[in-house]
């Protein structure tokens, strides 16, 4: 990391940095980058994974215990710049995290995270997976507002995104909206359209079972141990 | 082995109607109508998982590489500023259907979106246990390529578990899914 700079060291840096070619900036910013020397080792990090094309790591700000950053070894900002297989391999690798995650901590989901740009909430310049486990009331509120979205705007969106996809989508005349369950990211869930459903659905017995779920449950619960709590044979 | 119960499987099916932005033969991409943001997409898999551990990886590879083209397409033609991905895999972490998709949600600076935390402090000790709890279970990953090649072969080193187990763990999740709050 670069020591303080007067101002017109910074001036002279950030026009140096304008006249760099795509290449040379990105050399630049490998050079500049945190977790690049963290992947050659320059700069101590616990590793869970490693392999030849990407590296986990636990975070040192996590959001829960056992939050998970997960990195291409190669150095790329945002996700568009990543080549499809390695973008494939990541997003393996944080599948098989997430299941290491529901195996040997004693957590019940996980959220797997990209952020790309800063308003998205991005602050490395090196792009990353966040897998974080999660339990019930762990803190963490997520939220996804439910925006009401115009019929004529919705409809324009979908036409331009169909135009730069070039998807072979039929062109029909919009759709009446479907609602999705709602999606606050949080532990207690009021509303649930499903929940007429499951009631038909024979689940009826388990239900008082789920309810005896322990709460504070002993270290490395199993998902086996788990289903065997909620009765299943 | 779609779910009559399953929305996402009956949109997949045609039966409920959406607004497709992308579709092929194992992977459709729909507009949320009351989405986070206008342009919100979901990215689902035609097949019904209801979590992420059950989703081949073959499938994975797709489903994320179909979720990056939109985010790019998002970046290029409605012209965010960014793009956020998010997957809520069971109850706790925010599912609320059970059939993994993946959010694409169109950013811009305070958008009401909140898709940050606040960090814990842990002490080196409870460090080092989730360390090693963690690395014990991450140690067999990998061999992602062969297993797409040959799928059966592969399959036991990502997890020690039996593969009977499997069924138990899609019926608790499935349950949980279900759950009468």
């Amino acid at each position: 990391m670069p020591e303080q700079m007067n101002e017109e060291q910074l001036k002279a840096l950030q026009e140096k940095i304008k006249q760099m070619s795509p290449e040379e900036l990105k050399e630049f910013q490998k050079k500049q980058c945190i977790f690049c020397q963290i992947i050659a080792g320059k700069v101590q990090s616990k590793k869970i994974f490693e392999d030849n094309i990407a590296i986990g790591i636990l975070d040192i700000n996590p959001a829960n215990p056992g939050h998970i950053l997960l990195l291409p070894k190669e150095h790329y900002t945002i996700m568009p710049q990543l080549p499809e297989d390695v973008l494939s391999h990541l997003f393996m690798a944080a599948k098989a995290l997430s299941n290491s995650m529901l195996r040997s901590l004693e957590v019940q989901g996980t959220n797997i995270i990209v952020a790309n740009g800063v308003a998205a909430g991005q602050r490395a310049q090196h792009f990353m997976i966040h897998v974080i486990p999660r339990k019930e009331n762990d803190g963490i509120s997520f939220e996804l507002p439910q925006k009401s979205i115009q019929m004529d705007e919705l409809e324009k969106i979908g036409k331009k995104l169909v135009e730069n996809l070039g998807s072979k989508v039929e062109d029909k005349e919009m759709p009446k909206p479907f609602v999705m369950p709602k999606k606050i990211v949080e532990a207690q869930f009021k509303e649930k359209p499903k929940e007429k459903e499951a009631k038909k659905a024979p689940i009826k017995k388990e239900k008082k079972s789920i309810e005896k779920i322990p709460k504070s449950s002993k270290e490395n619960i199993d998902l086996d141990d788990i289903a065997k709590m909620l009765g299943v044979k | 082995m779609a779910r009559e119960s399953c929305l996402v499987c009956q949109i997949v099916e045609g039966r409920v109607p959406s607004a497709k932005v992308y579709e092929d033969e194992s992977v459709l991409a729909v507009l949320d109508v009351n989405g986070a943001n206008p342009g919100h997409c979901f990215v689902m898999p035609k097949e019904h998982y209801p979590i992420i551990e059950q989703v081949p990886d073959k499938e994975i590879g797709k489903i994320f590489n179909v979720a990056n083209k939109i985010s790019t397409a998002v970046f290029e033609s409605l012209q965010a500023q960014g793009t956020s991905i998010f997957v809520a895999n069971g109850i706790p972490a925010g599912q609320t259907v059970a059939h993994f998709l993946v959010n694409v949600i169109p950013r811009f600076e305070n958008d009401g979106i909140n898709l940050l935390w606040k960090p814990k402090q842990l002490n080196e000790e409870e460090i080092s246990t989730i360390e090693l709890k963690l690395k014990e279970q991450a140690k067999n990953i990998g061999g992602f390529e062969k297993e797409e090649k040959k799928e059966k072969l592969h399959h036991e080193p990502i997890a020690k578990m039996p593969a009977a187990d499997e069924d138990e763990e899609e019926d608790y999740f499935s349950r949980q899914m279900r759950r009468i709050p």
